[in-house]
């Protein structure tokens, strides 16, 4: 095995970057998280030390594996970063708000510096916020005594507390208990005061814990096992005792980190499991044809428990691949936070949903639309204070962040109450570049439609103002892309909301197998709507289009003969699959439907291969290779050859 | 294979994990050697009533027990006493290099480091223990 050469520093480190980017995320998610509370004590005296503490503490850990990676401009703004937070921890300035600024916006610099060099872009300037930080340092000394900060959560004195002694043995750590999983059962039933080591006679090392729990001898009694003994700790504390609470970093001893790409490697080995269920199968109904029920009988009965089985190794394998979006929420509370201020609004952040799971990989595909949807609620759908006044609305602008799960899809709305899309100014936007030049009244459906037309967006000077490169083009494609789907209900004056449809997962996929022409292709269920039998002369030919009617209204046909130039031979009879929203469905002309099966979707790899609106491939029992189609690629691909 | 129980056994303390990380895998090219990791000060003293311990690569800052309460610790008991330790930690405060040594650490180094140079430090180290 090639072993790292450790005089190539660069190299060397180049190995750890993946550890070095998810360190990175877990430590902006816990500064977040910890700002928020902060932003309560602008120019307090009275910080919470804890969460100074857990601050610097991340600060510094940045700082440090940033400098291991070579990542000198993350380094020195963690580094400045965590200069400020000593002296707000030492007391020597007071956290102005201009302060409490600095750190949101250095904080964010950090991320995009980040981010730059996660996606070899250039990485942006320190400079400017490097000199801010510096300026606070100095402006908000504070003249008089240094600020004291408080010891945090003071104790009832009625509360007892408890002295408790745990001896780690490697027995025991070997059943997992050890000092983080005895801390943690001890954090369960009250608040853990102190830790400290100590050695014992023999030479042998404990622990000693000092609990405030409002509990009873009865209840700690039960606790006392796996070497633990519980007693009544004397009162008197010594004089400054180091305060523990858990920190939000460490993780508990139970939790493991585990790559994505042993996850995904694992969920390859689950697809095919599922692949060669599906052979089994096959071969069980062939035998089904030629032996009588007693030679098949109990191998069905096998087949069927494994198929049992089968179902449940993949659920928990994807329930692995499971995050909380929460996460994301808590990042976009940031962002709106930061925005409002920019733009002199109040609002208030409802989160509904956040413990709702999604894959991760979902997870990272859809951040950038979702915070673009953000923005847009906060830069341009909710009005400023004043705005609202006038409308006698309250003055704070609500925006709600929610997420559930339905079935086997996961619902992410953001709603704001502002002031709703103007459907007129859409629609003057909208005729010169040809598009409903009818001007007819448009419903919900239409305006998402001109809305995310590139270039047609009135917020596009804006966004790029804002540095993003995302419009609401990019939002809708993301989530087709991840075969979702976005949909909007807007009103004047009472607010907008876009619900975001997503499959929990995309590895294994529910599909109809149809075919065309003799050839199988895959169509994932999630895209399809209706399923119809259509007659051959019942189709009619418009400008050069084939269409059917559908629902009083008109359906036009893609044929993937004409997309894939393959032969077409027609029947009496085909059907059709509708996929798309209500307003431009269209119909995929298909000869038979063969089935639904379970699929394993494989990405094709191979550019030769690849091909417009074919999403993967996938293999069904016989071994033949199935495509899967894309059906929002083949939408576009049927409009466009249209023209 | 080496015999398990005649490699010495390298305590990486460190809250980060990536950290950790780099660090064993820079002390990889020291022949005999095996690592045990600990991600905080509590967990470290716990690994050192665990098993035997050769050597610390102790990070300083860090919850629960800062770095030097564990070099404190370990310098004041008996049975630990002679355990080298080597500090790494990322350059904050000038003071602490001369705290660590007062206390008792063999050598203080600086992250970001250089693999070779950590590596050499805790081989000779083990060699003269």
């Amino acid at each position: 095995m090639d072993k790292p050469n450790p005089d190539n520093r660069g190299e060397f480190f180049d190995q750890f970057l993946d550890d070095y980017y998810t360190e990175c995320d877990e430590h902006l998610v816990s500064i977040r998280r910890s700002l928020v509370v902060l932003e309560d004590d602008v120019n307090t005296y009275a910080l919470d030390r804890t969460l100074l503490d857990n601050l610097f503490r991340s600060f510094h850990t940045l700082k440090g594996i940033s400098g291991m990676v070579g990542l000198a401009a993350a380094e020195q703004l963690a580094h400045h970063l965590e200069s400020y937070l000593r002296e707000l921890r030492e007391g020597t300035v007071v956290l102005t708000q201009s302060g409490f600024e600095a750190l949101v916006a250095g904080v964010s610099l950090l991320e995009g510096v980040i981010h730059a060099r996660r996606n070899d872009q250039p990485i942006p300037s320190i400079d400017q916020l490097v000199e801010r930080l510096q300026a606070i340092s100095v402006d908000s000394v504070t003249s008089e005594a240094p600020a004291a900060t408080t010891e945090t959560r003071e104790n009832d004195s009625t509360i007892t507390r408890w002295q408790v002694e745990f001896t780690p043995t490697a027995e025991l750590a070997e059943r997992g208990v050890n000092v983080n999983s005895v801390r943690a059962r001890l954090q369960e039933i009250g608040q853990v005061l102190q830790a400290k080591p100590v050695v014992k006679g023999a030479g042998e090392i404990a622990f000693e814990f000092i609990v405030a729990a409002d509990v009873d001898q009865t209840a700690v009694a039960s606790l006392e096992t796996d070497g633990l003994t519980f007693q009544p700790a004397p009162v008197e504390r010594e004089p400054r005792t180091r305060e523990i609470l858990p920190t939000p970093m460490i993780a508990p001893a139970s939790v493991v980190r585990v790559d994505l790409d042993r996850l995904d490697e694992l969920m390859r080995i689950v697809g095919d499991l599922v692949i060669s269920r599906t052979r089994l199968d096959d071969q069980v109904a062939e035998l089904k044809r030629v032996t009588p029920p007693a030679a098949w009988r109990s191998l069905q009965e096998v087949n069927l428990t494994m198929g049992r089985q089968l179902r449940d190794l993949r659920e928990s394998v994807m329930r692995v691949r499971m995050v909380q979006i929460g996460e994301i929420f808590e990042r976009m509370t940031f962002v709106v936070r930061d925005l409002a201020r920019e733009n002199g609004k109040k609002i208030i952040v409802q989160l509904s949903g956040g413990e709702t799971e999604i894959d991760k990989f979902l997870v990272e595909r859809m951040m950038d639309p979702l915070m673009h949807l953000v923005r847009n609620a906060v830069s341009h759908g909710l009005e400023t204070v004043a705005e609202r006044e006038a409308q006698g609305k309250r003055s704070e602008g609500v925006l709600l962040l929610s997420a559930m799960t339905a079935g086997e899809r996961i619902v992410i709305k953001i709603a704001d109450d502002g002031r709703g899309i103007d459907r007129g100014v859409v629609i003057e936007r909208a005729k010169p570049k040809g598009l409903n030049p009818e001007n007819a009244e448009i419903d919900d459906d239409a305006l998402l439609n001109l809305i995310c037309t590139p270039g047609l967006s009135t917020r596009d000077e804006a966004d790029r103002e804002s540095g993003r490169g995302v419009g609401m083009d990019v939002v809708k494609k993301a989530t087709e892309d991840l075969g979702g789907r976005i949909s909007l209900s807007t009103r004047i004056g009472e607010g907008t909301t876009f619900t975001i449809e997503l499959p929990l997962t995309l590895a294994i996929a529910e599909a109809l197998i149809v075919s065309v022409n003799g050839q199988r292709f895959a169509v994932p269920q999630s895209g399809v709507r209706e399923v119809l039998e259509v007659e051959s002369a019942s189709t009619r030919v418009l400008e050069n289009n084939e269409i059917i009617s559908y629902r009083g209204k008109v359906l036009p046909l893609i044929r993937l003969t004409r997309i894939f130039e393959m032969n077409h031979q027609r029947g009496e009879k085909f059907h059709v699959l509708v996929v798309g929203e209500e307003t431009n469905a269209v119909g995929l002309a298909v000869d038979r439907i063969l089935g639904q099966r379970e699929i394993v979707v494989r990405a094709i790899k191979d550019p030769l291969a690849q091909s417009r609106g074919i999403a993967g491939a996938t293999e069904l029992g016989d071994q033949r290779v199935v495509l899967i189609l894309d059906i929002s690629a083949l939408r576009q691909l049927a409009v466009t050859s249209r023209h | 294979m080496p015999d398990e129980s005649k490699l010495n056994n390298i305590l990486v303390v460190d809250d980060s994990p990536t950290m950790r990380r780099m660090v064993i895998t820079s002390l990889g090219s020291l022949r005999h050697v095996k690592s045990t990791q600990a991600g905080s000060g509590l967990e470290a003293i716990e690994r050192l009533a665990i098993e035997p311990v050769d050597l610390m690569v102790l990070d300083l800052n860090m919850p629960d027990m800062h770095g030097m309460e564990v070099i404190n610790f370990v310098r004041k008991h008996q049975a630990y006493r002679n355990i080298p330790i080597v500090v790494l930690t990322t350059k904050s405060e000038e003071s602490s290099r001369t705290e660590a040594l007062a206390a008792g650490a063999n050598r203080y180094l600086t992250k970001p480091f250089d693999p070779r140079q950590l590596a050499d430090v805790v081989g000779s180290l083990l060699q003269t223990s």
